[in-house]
């Protein structure tokens, strides 16, 4: 790669992960609608925007650079409390972050599309034009706050804003000041800042007016905590920390609404400890005092517009109250917002990001912690002792040519050789882990595409996720974004029913669509769940029959997993209108299929008027799989153990013929066999038994008729590259440690080749 | 001033002067020292195929390797040979004697049932493709030739398998024939 190629991925990697950031403290915002945001998300958000902004004006990508400067502009305008934050600036910052993402796509591909900069114009306007000032309050709150005019001065208008907002809700102020020796006063600010972050906000951190003594430093710390003031100096016994009170008048015009918000007993408890960061507090001591700020468009400077503020406070007053709302049991939901996220965990610290037609992360990169980094490091160190251990006795066997090796020499031998497969073993295994991501990357992602998706088909879902922190190689997770997408796009889209439809069936009103992953043992389950209508076998019947992908007489026999899992054909869909999301027939075959290529197993349930679900189980890891070893007419191939049932030892008298298609009885059901020799032209070798490898992938069940079993091992799957990919039943190749080169089956393609002979037959 | 700058020019590389000559004679495969300087010549890997005298252009061609086992592919097109593992990757290996009318049909050289074991001389040259690696069976690899333009024309017609050509011209060096290959037309 050349160096303008390789800055370019480094952007684009480095911009996916600021993206993910900003999109995880959305999704936090998203799910917390209604309720006032902490403010620490809004400066996580703001933060990300401008680490974007730079980041994207040194890589000389203007666009992203004008629109996460925008984005910023209205961030700040949030975090000031002029702006507030309504489902319609949520929505304009997740758009936003839509068109970042689409713009980074570009970027990657060293494009750029009239359309997308169409968008960006467009929504660059609407970030600035959007609500542009919140009313002002009767009354500036901070006027009631005991502060010395000199102290006041200096605060900057952000720090300002929090002050005001804890007055109004009638949060205590403190002033806490501390003083600390010159050497090490950042260590002791520090540990007072991480012992107050729990006990509430720091406002403000002030060089304090009286001096620290000698070879020291004083701070005032402006603290707004909802902990008595007893308990507090009781958590800070053992600190240079005193405390002292700040004294709040009480408001002289407005004291009913006011005060009445904070008062409130549904009044959210989380409000009242946003916990600031401390690194920010701290960077903003040495602001500049805040007359210049006034001077660059401020319209809250507090001593001379406090009228022209007032009605800031009775608006934000009344947004106070609002939490309460939700809180209350979710009775009148049609208040809340389209979609509505919700997790069983807090969010994984991973973002979403979509474009539009991919949730698939643009970047290559696996992020590795550097323990595990430490840990490959140390086992190659051990190897390299054991290879000198090895060259030691090569050594002394060569100068010892001739005479006979000793019995020491062979033991010596045997345990470096012991040693080596143990370190082999921990080296591959780290290795592994070190391709391992979380699948709540993926998941994140699709919740912002179900928001869309819902928004765009007019339903009300509750996305729940679940699972998020359940590892998967980075190939598996990325490879499944668009099988889930799409089953997801099928769960809002035919699943889930208008609210309407749900009331009248007796449900909730919206409808939940849920996104699980657990853990089972070597394998991953991922379950993908809707409360939906479910899923019509009669009306699955009725339309494979028309496009004739059955026959009468089959439907007939067939039973109702059969039939549900007749969606998985090509070219099947039972959407009556063809929407623009799907109803175009390729959803599931095509998940079907890339779900098959990750050697997973797609499972369908579903009953009617009660929902559908989805099971998808997958291989944790698909670098090294576990594979049976068989023999074919003197050939070698490998079964993906994953997908082995049983195997069976079969007389070939036991082989019966069905309509001339060889079949096998096992317990009572109908086997399908297939012989491996014949399906792959090998000359088949009279045999007095065969091994039935019986595989399954979803709901079908095959069975492959093989010569000879030579064991289990642990493969690493080679594609056979583009020119060999139209060789089917195959999926890839693998060295066997004897050099010798087997092919792995691809058991999928073979049990679609069963099936379809069969269906051909009928 | 001026006598200076030419007597330095004097010890400055100039591109124009005839290097050709002394590579040639190193290479040792062109002795006839035609005084054409703007002729570049190019190298070609010049091998065997059932006695025949072919060559491609040595930039397409990745490495020469000996014949390793090769696994038979099932199923797969008639002048496939196999598959062979190189380092860490698995490519396939081509025959392409059928398609130049060589050979009937493709030899049977992986497998059990293998009825061909590659003599002493035969290689495998691995060239890079489009869509990846892949491997040309040849009899024997005989040299790197340099051929100039001027030492080249066109096929004659009727030379070349089938209507897609891949021949795409002679190099004719002395007495020695070689017949340059497509390899890509040789592979499709």
């Amino acid at each position: 790669m050349n160096s303008a190629g390789k800055a370019l991925a480094e952007f684009v990697a480095e911009g996916t992960e600021i993206l993910e950031s900003l999109g995880k403290e959305l999704l936090v915002l998203d799910q917390q609608r209604g309720v006032e945001p902490e403010p620490d998300i809004i400066n996580g958000i703001f933060r990300a925007a401008h680490s974007l902004k730079g980041l994207a004006a040194l890589f000389g990508q203007e666009r992203i650079a004008r629109l996460a400067h925008q984005s910023e502009d209205l961030l700040d305008r949030l975090r000031l409390g002029r702006l507030s934050l309504d489902d319609q600036v949520l929505d304009l910052l997740i758009e936003s972050l839509d068109v970042l993402q689409a713009l980074l796509a570009e970027a990657a591909r060293e494009e750029s599309s009239d359309a997308l900069n169409e968008r960006v114009k467009e929504l660059g306007e609407r970030l600035a034009n959007l609500g542009t000032a919140s009313a002002a309050a009767d009354e500036d709150p901070l006027d009631r706050l005991e502060l010395d005019p000199q102290v006041r001065s200096v605060f900057t208008e952000y720090e300002e804003h929090r002050l005001r907002e804890n007055v109004r809700r009638g949060v205590a102020l403190f002033r806490i000041r501390a003083a600390f020796d010159l050497s090490d006063f950042d260590t002791g600010l520090t540990e007072l800042n991480v012992r107050l972050k729990p006990l509430g906000e720091v406002v403000s951190t002030l060089p304090s007016s009286e001096p620290g003594g000698l070879s020291g430093i004083a701070f005032d710390l402006i603290f707004g905590s909802r902990v008595s003031e007893a308990e507090l100096a009781a958590k800070l016994q053992g600190t240079p920390a005193q405390l002292f009170a700040l004294t709040v008048r009480p408001s002289a015009a407005a004291l009913v609404p006011v005060g009445s918000a904070p008062e409130t007993p549904a009044a959210p408890l989380p409000l009242a400890l946003p916990p600031a960061e401390a690194p920010a507090a701290k960077k903003t001591t040495r602001r500049k005092p805040r007359a210049s700020k006034t001077g660059a468009g401020s319209s809250t400077s507090a001593e001379d517009v406090a009228p022209a503020d007032a009605p800031l406070v009775k608006a934000s007053s009344l947004r106070a109250v609002e939490p309460v709302v939700p809180a209350l049991p979710a009775s009148d939901t049609s208040s809340l917002p389209v979609v509505r996220t919700l997790t069983e965990e807090p969010v994984a610290p991973r973002g979403p990001k979509a474009e539009s037609e991919s949730a698939r992360s643009l970047t290559q990169t696996v992020r590795v912690d550097i323990s595990r980094l430490d840990a490959l490091m140390n086992t190659v160190g051990e190897l390299l002792l054991i290879k000198a251990n090895l060259q030691r006795m090569a050594e002394s066997a060569r100068v010892d040519a001739g005479v006979t090796l000793s019995k020491v020499w062979g033991q010596d031998l045997s345990r470096e050789t012991r040693q080596l497969e143990r370190k082999l073993d921990a080296l591959q295994e780290g290795l592994l882990e070190a391709r391992m991501v979380p699948v709540g990357q993926v998941f994140d992602r699709l919740a912002r595409l179900v928001r869309r998706i819902a928004r765009e088909v007019g339903k009300e879902i509750d996305f729940v996720i679940g699972g998020g922190d359940v590892e998967l190689d980075k190939l598996i997770v990325e490879e499944l974004s668009d099988p889930l997408m799409h089953i997801i796009r099928n769960a809002i889209d035919h699943g889930a029913e208008s609210p309407e439809a749900r009331l009248a069936a007796g449900k909730s009103r919206r409808a939940r669509v849920s996104l699980q992953a657990e853990q089972k043992g070597n394998h991953v389950l991922i379950k993908v769940s809707d409360d939906g209508a479910g899923i019509d076998e009669l009306g699955v019947r009725e339309l494979a029959l028309r496009k004739g992908l059955i026959t009468e007489a089959q439907a007939r026999e067939m039973s109702r997993r059969e039939l549900l899992n007749l969606i998985f054909l090509p070219g099947f869909s039972t959407a009556r209108s063809v929407s623009e999301l799907s109803g175009r027939g390729v959803g599931l075959d095509v998940v079907k299929n890339n779900i098959g290529n990750l050697s997973g197993i797609i499972d369908v349930w579903s009953e009617r008027g009660m929902g559908t679900a989805f099971h998808i189980t997958l291989p944790v890891t698909l670098a090294i799989i576990r594979a049976l070893v068989v023999g074919v007419s003197g050939r070698t191939y490998a079964v993906p153990l994953n997908s082995v049932l049983e195997i069976l030892s079969v007389k070939p008298a036991e082989i019966r013929t069905v309509e001339r298609r060889e079949v096998l009885d096992l317990r009572g059901t109908t086997l399908p066999l297939m012989r491996l020799a014949r399906v792959f032209n090998h000359p088949e070798r009279p045999a007095d038994r065969y091994f039935v490898v019986v595989a399954g992938l979803a709901q079908e069940r095959l069975g492959i008729a093989v010569d000879e079993l030579q064991g289990q091992q642990d493969i690493v799957v080679k594609s056979l590259g583009g020119r060999l990919q139209g060789v089917r039943g195959i999926s890839g190749a693998a060295d066997l440690a004897n050099r010798r080169t087997v092919l792995v089956l691809d058991v999928g393609a073979l049990l679609e080749e069963g099936m379809s002979s069969e269906r051909r037959r009928a | 001033m001026p006598a200076l700058s030419v007597l330095l020019d004097s010890f400055f590389y100039r591109p124009d002067e005839d290097v050709g000559l002394i590579q040639e004679v190193v290479a040792g495969t062109d002795e006839s020292l035609e005084p054409v300087a703007e002729e570049v010549p190019e190298e070609y890997l010049a091998f065997q195929l059932e006695g025949e005298l072919y060559a491609v252009p040595i930039h397409g061609v990745r490495e020469i390797v000996k014949v390793p086992s090769l696994t038979e592919v099932p199923r797969a097109a008639p002048n496939l040979l196999g598959v062979m593992y190189l380092r860490g990757e698995v490519l396939p290996v081509y025959d392409i004697k059928v398609k130049l009318r060589l050979a009937d049909k493709a030899p049977l050289v992986a497998g059990p049932d293998a009825t061909v074991t590659p003599p002493r001389g035969t290689r495998i040259i691995v060239v890079q493709a489009s869509d990846g690696l892949a491997g040309i069976w040849v009899d024997a690899v005989n040299e790197v030739v340099r051929l100039r333009p001027s030492m080249l024309e066109l096929a004659p017609p009727g030379v070349g398998g089938g209507e897609r050509d891949c021949v795409v011209g002679l190099g004719r060096r002395k007495q020695e024939l070689f017949i340059l290959l497509d390899l890509w037309q040789a592979l499709s």
